[in-house]
């Protein structure tokens, strides 16, 4: 299901894989699951009701191939869908598996925040996925869900992003007095400081980082094409009131 | 055999759910006839009132009801009540409140 209008860049395809196993004799044992039908239609069929009832926050409802499905929804949405989620009588999502930051630095609103949740009721999982900036605070879940609490730490910690009406958000990994958020796509592998104990002043130094090579970069991209499903158009150049169209030699 | 040892009977249980079920249908007269949350929760909320009404042996109502243990369907209620008087704060029937920037949701990138 995807919203009228939204932009949607997720058409999950069904794996191939597995399907010329012959379900008679090694099909309950097959290396590679099944492609269930049942499970996608019900989780389709939830994710429906959900964008129906919560129209004002989700913006996007998706199913992956691997029947798990994910609620796109605005940050300011984030307490109502949770707490949505939590306590209606049709979804009992009363435990927070995980909450996590991916860093895409080319978008907008890089940070994208994703909360799974498990309905020990129903025996299903979801999973809810917000965007935030550096700057802008998104609301702490914590009032939901107290899972929340060292999770919301660690992103704050690791990406900076900040939690508002979070009861203690302090650093949770890094080192004392570290600067810089180490999980951003920006923050090189072995990072801008290195310690080590210098014997004439009897104390552990900070100092800039020393490596022993310089950095090689690679170029990781394949000649050939990632993606064959995904595939956009080819742009074409469009068209301003006033301009010529260019000729065609 | 459900033994007498609890505090409560199943007689005040029974009126507990019956009075949760109907602050929660109070609540949701609240909001606007059209909302997809008033029509689903006063749906199931009816069907769970109808069920405890008929049904007054524990057991039987239990398995009717298929949601676990009487003291359970109670909890339930309890929170079902207090989201329906959130939602009333939050209005998540209105229409979606920002667009996502463009590309924001595409992956693969």
């Amino acid at each position: 299901w995807r919203r009228p209008g939204a932009y949607c860049g997720l058409s999950w395809g069904r794996p191939e894989r597995g399907r010329g196993v012959s379900r008679g004799q090694a099909g309950a044992r097959a290396t590679v699951k099944h492609w269930d039908e049942v499970t996608h239609k019900q989780l389709s069929a939830f994710g429906e009701y959900v964008a129906e009832i919560l129209p004002k926050y989700v913006q996007q409802v998706q199913v992956s191939c691997f029947n798990e499905l994910e609620i796109c929804i605005h940050p300011d949405g984030i307490i109502p869908v949770l707490t949505f989620l939590k306590d209606h009588t049709n979804a009992q999502f009363k435990s927070l598996a995980d909450l996590g930051a991916v860093d895409v630095p080319t978008r907008q609103n890089r940070f994208e925040l994703v909360y799974n949740l498990l309905s020990l009721r129903f025996n299903t999982r979801i999973r809810v996925k917000t965007y935030a900036d550096e700057l802008t605070p998104v609301e702490s879940a914590v009032s939901v869900h107290k899972a929340a609490n060292w999770y919301e730490r660690e992103i704050w910690d690791m990406f900076g992003v900040f939690f508002a009406n979070h009861p203690d958000l302090r650093r949770i990994l890094t080192d004392y007095g570290f600067e810089g958020h180490p999980f951003r796509k920006d923050f090189p592998l072995s990072g801008y400081i290195e310690v080590r104990y210098d014997d004439e002043v009897k104390r552990v130094v900070a100092e800039p980082v020393e490596l022993a090579q310089e950095f090689r970069k690679f170029d990781l991209n394949s000649p050939w094409e990632a993606f064959p499903a995904f595939r956009q158009p080819p742009e074409s150049p469009k068209l301003e009131a006033g301009d010529k169209k260019p000729e065609a030699k | 055999m459900k033994e007498e040892k609890t505090k409560h009977s199943t007689f005040e249980k029974l009126t507990r759910l019956k009075l949760l079920y109907s602050k929660i249908l109070d609540a949701l007269e609240l909001i606007p006839a059209n909302a997809a949350y008033r029509k689903y929760t006063e749906q199931i909320t009816n069907e769970r009132l109808n069920m405890v009404k008929e049904e007054t042996d524990l057991q039987k109502l239990e398995d009717k009801l298929q949601a676990g243990q009487l003291e359970e369907v109670i909890l339930q209620a309890e929170n079902e009540l207090l989201l329906a008087r959130k939602m009333l704060t939050w209005k998540p029937w209105e229409p979606l409140v920002e667009e996502p920037p463009a590309n924001q949701w595409k992956w693969p990138l």
